[in-house]
């Protein structure tokens, strides 16, 4: 009878108003905007659109951005899997210092993590200071101000998404299955690659799918690491509304970067599940 | 089955990497010299003490704090209101209810950043507290809503069946009963929101004016203009705030996980 209070007719009406009351939130504090952003890049036909289209710089940035997430994607994903397999198969010491320094990371400020790499990449950073120190090169390298600076960043800003998705896979494979293949005579290197990482791998799917999408619609790292010279399509947008005081312009460029990520993300979720993707699906197994 | 040492030295290697830019950054703001290096050159507060007493960046601090509270609390609400809603509609509403507590996550900050210019400017909503709470509430809502929803997925319906058949009216039994029940993971939610506001910077930026500036905002011009051991000290106290935040998130783990027990033996 309980079923009858909470969940249906009068009991169903009211939570349903409940929850209308958070999306009228949603409704006008975002979609509205997000409409309006619409509606702008509409306002002369297509022809912002046809002027972002024409525009090589913004040409050139989609390139730029697509590279650099493709990187990012790899990069996290080959430094990601073997840091997410110690965390899940290690000692209970090892996993916690893991656990411990992705935290520290991960909760350090965004801005911080840029600024820290630019600190460090710098011409008189650590990097060169060292490199130079020990007789490698005698004039400072150009670290900063590359599309390689951004890449760093990123990946080192990203990789958390990576480790958490896989770890999440991770802890769900039982320990047992490689335990058997090793019973059946195959090696430590055969039983991961035939038993664990096969199992592993839609994990490993949704956190570069995350990071991929994620990468996309950057700013401040790629402005900050990469300068003005390699721009991601961020700061192609931002430079139109920005500098150039082109809403129109910079709004059908904004629209074709939000068709980008919804058209992604609507391919992974009939492959993945959008939940698995967005890491909703991990919070709901690790209880 | 335990991992090779490889893989364990590998794993420690890469921890190490990812929490040098930290350590970088926290040790240069001790600095005695008046150049961000590392390692610093002698040990001072000078650039702390410098910043706390600069009027500048104080402003700054209060404003991210008065903005980050606001945000957390429309976050709380509304997030809340929809975690209840996907819970407990059926079919088509509960999906849509889903879909437009996920939106938030899945818009660009870019894109979000110029339609909330473009509409909060008109409503005179630029350069002040109260927009900039707005748009960051709603960009935080999706960690409530993931955060209520997990918990209630756990959560005995016959406690507040219970208080219904006391005869205690709809709001009444959402008032002192679901709400007071919701609380942790509301409140880690509202945590979360906070941080992401205090280290928002593309949407602050384009919803702040010289008079009006936040924390990440004025950092963030303050390093395109170049490199100064005062970001350094700012960034220090940043992540300070944060890290206690992270401390208290993982603390109301614990609570939760007790309520919850207590709440199933009911």
């Amino acid at each position: 009878m309980g079923r009858v209070l909470t969940n249906q007719g009068g009991g169903r009406r009211w939570w349903i108003s409940v929850g209308l009351l958070g999306l009228l939130f949603v409704l006008l504090a975002l979609v509205v905007p997000l409409a309006v952003v619409v509606q702008r890049s509409l306002d002369a036909g297509f022809d912002n659109f046809a002027d972002a289209l024409a525009s090589a710089s913004f040409i050139r940035s989609l390139g730029n951005t697509a590279v650099l997430a493709v990187g990012v994607t790899l990069c996290s994903a080959v430094i990601g899997y073997p840091y997410a397999y110690a965390m899940a198969r290690s000692g209970r010491v090892v996993s916690r210092i893991l656990l411990t320094a992705l935290m520290l990371s991960f909760w350090t400020s965004l801005l911080v993590r840029s600024y820290a790499w630019q600190v460090i990449l710098n011409d008189t950073g650590l990097v060169n200071e060292a490199l130079q120190f020990l007789g490698v090169i005698d004039e400072p390298l150009q670290l900063i101000r590359t599309p390689a600076a951004t890449l760093i960043g990123m990946t080192h800003i990203l990789v958390p998404f990576t480790i958490l998705a896989i770890f999440a896979q991770l802890r769900g494979i039982s320990p047992d299955l490689a335990i058997a293949a090793r019973g059946l005579g195959a090696t430590r290197t055969r039983a991961f690659w035939s038993v664990t990482f096969p199992l592993s791998l839609p994990g490993l799917a949704a956190g570069s799918l995350l990071v991929f999408v994620l990468t996309l619609g950057y700013y401040v790292t790629p402005q900050l690491l990469g300068g003005a010279g390699n721009p991601v399509i961020g700061q192609s947008i931002v430079e139109q509304t920005n500098a150039l005081l082109n809403t129109g312009v910079g709004s059908a460029m904004a629209v074709i970067l939000l068709l980008i990520v919804v058209v992604i993300l609507g391919v992974a979720a009939r492959f993945l599940g959008l939940g698995r993707v967005l890491g909703l699906a991990t919070e709901r197994s690790d209880r | 089955m335990k991992t090779g040492l490889t893989v364990r030295i590998v794993g420690i290697v890469i921890a190490v990497l990812l929490v040098v830019p930290t350590i970088v950054i926290c040790a240069t703001a001790f600095t005695s010299g008046s150049a961000v290096s590392f390692p610093p050159q002698g040990f001072s507060l000078r650039w702390i003490e410098d910043v706390l007493g600069d009027r500048r960046w104080t402003r700054a601090f209060g404003n991210s704090f008065a903005v980050g509270l606001l945000a957390a609390l429309f976050s709380m609400v509304a997030g809340a209101a929809l975690a209840l809603g996907a819970a407990r509609a059926r079919g088509a509403i509960a999906s849509v209810f889903t879909a437009i507590s996920v939106l938030p996550m899945i818009v660009p900050l870019v894109v979000g950043a110029i339609g909330f210019y473009l509409v909060y400017a008109r409503l005179g909503l630029t350069g002040n507290v109260l927009g900039l709470a707005l748009a960051h509430g709603v960009l935080g809502l999706p960690y409530v809503f993931v955060n209520v929803l997990a918990l209630l997925r756990t959560l005995d319906p016959r406690i507040e069946e219970a208080a219904r058949v006391h005869g205690a009216g709809h709001l009444t039994t959402l008032a002192t009963v679901t709400l007071p029940l919701l609380a942790p993971a509301t409140v880690v939610g509202g945590l979360l929101a906070f941080v992401s506001s205090w280290d928002e910077v593309v949407v602050a930026t384009f919803l702040s004016d010289a008079r009006f500036q936040t924390l990440p905002v004025l950092m963030y011009s303050q390093i395109r203009s170049g490199v100064e051991p005062s970001v350094s000290a700012v960034s220090l106290i940043v992540t300070v705030v944060t890290f206690a935040i992270a401390l208290a998130v993982f603390a109301v783990g614990p609570i939760r996980a007790r309520l919850a027990r207590r709440s199933s033996r009911l």
